[in-house]
């Protein structure tokens, strides 16, 4: 009699691990289930895919000028730069590249970086494309474009004179 | 001082953002920096225009990071210490008056840099202008407030709009290209 209770408990003690090994499995699973569903972001295949809306932005930030010397055009993409308070970081000859940053005073703790690229498109036209980047978001307000190219206008007619 | 963190934090939400549109504005500055950062001078070789300035800014200590001749521009920087005896003494003060719980962070390093680009003025480049722009950025130490310790490497970033340093610099690269111009 005494034996048999003893064994009882015994098996009452294990099921009760059991159960309880089970239940905190269960619970890991689901845990986890939710965690995933939440951090798990949408595989997006449209990712590299082009869309309207980047079609739209990249026309916002190309201008055709007709300039002949690539070099004239990226001498002309740097004084504009300049002439804006922006510090030119790297420029590239072969490639047609400058880039450049500047704080967005009053407060120096955001900056502002921009790329721009000159490409010649026929013999006698030049395509300028300027990607702008306020700390890590990307600028898609058509007025920042617009002001910039306004700016090289000014900068690329007093080279040419 | 539970209250420090929430206002300084309201504080910092005070400081006004400037709209990215307007950085790509001309400003009524603009002039005037542009007239502080140019000089010309009546030389042909811009090569050597740009190779007395990166000998002046060698001068100055500063190296050399960066250069392409074809669109003449330069980069260079120099590292040096930023501690200050005011802000020490200020950082006393405030640690004093707060009962030692504020420590306040101090400039401990700050690299200054340079960039810089040569242009033709006319066809003919008988005309030729140099541009420089100044700029530091400075690396804060560490700090505490009540119990929140404030990790060092806090950056902060400025324009160098000091008049005087400009005219330093393109008196001595005008002597260089005097030099220069010639040396034998």
């Amino acid at each position: 009699m005494r034996f048999s209770t003893r064994r009882r408990l015994h098996f009452e003690a294990r099921r009760s691990v059991v159960f309880r090994a089970f239940a905190g499995a269960v619970g890991v699973i689901l845990l986890g289930t939710l965690l995933t569903a939440c951090t798990t972001p949408e595989p997006a295949k449209e990712l590299l895919a082009p869309t309207d809306a980047q079609m739209k932005i990249r026309s916002l930030q190309t201008r055709k000028f007709d300039l002949k010397d690539r070099t004239v055009a990226m001498r002309g993409v740097i004084a504009a730069l300049q002439d804006l308070g922006f510090i030119i970081e790297r420029a590239n000859e072969p490639l047609g590249l400058v880039t450049a940053a500047r704080f967005a005073e009053p407060n120096y703790y955001d900056v502002v970086t921009v790329t721009v690229i000159v490409r010649p498109e026929t013999a006698d036209q030049m395509t300028i494309r300027a990607n702008a980047i306020y700390n890590n978001r990307p600028i898609e307000d058509p007025k920042v474009y617009q002001n910039f190219f306004a700016a090289l206008q000014r900068s690329l007619f007093l080279t040419n004179e | 001082m539970r209250w420090v963190i929430p206002l300084a934090l309201m504080l910092a939400g005070c400081v006004t953002h400037s709209e990215p549109a307007e950085l790509f504005q001309l400003t009524p500055e603009s002039n005037r920096n542009r007239a502080m950062q140019i000089r010309t001078f009546e030389t042909k070789d811009q090569r050597e225009l740009l190779s007395a300035s990166a000998s002046v800014l060698q001068d100055l200590g500063f190296q050399v990071e960066e250069s392409v001749r074809e669109v003449g521009f330069l980069r260079a920087a120099k590292e040096r210490s930023a501690r200050e005896y005011g802000q020490y003494i200020q950082r006393t003060f405030v640690l004093i008056l707060s009962l030692g719980k504020a420590l306040m962070p101090v400039d401990l390093h700050q690299k200054i840099a340079a960039s810089l680009v040569t242009r033709p003025l006319n066809p003919e480049g008988t005309r030729q202008e140099v541009r420089i722009l100044f700029y530091r950025v400075v690396w804060k130490g560490e700090g505490q407030v009540d119990r929140q310790y404030i990790p060092p490497g806090e950056q902060h970033m400025e324009m160098i709009r000091d008049p005087e340093i400009y005219q330093q610099f393109f008196a001595k690269l005008s002597k260089a290209v005097f030099l220069e111009a010639h040396a034998i």
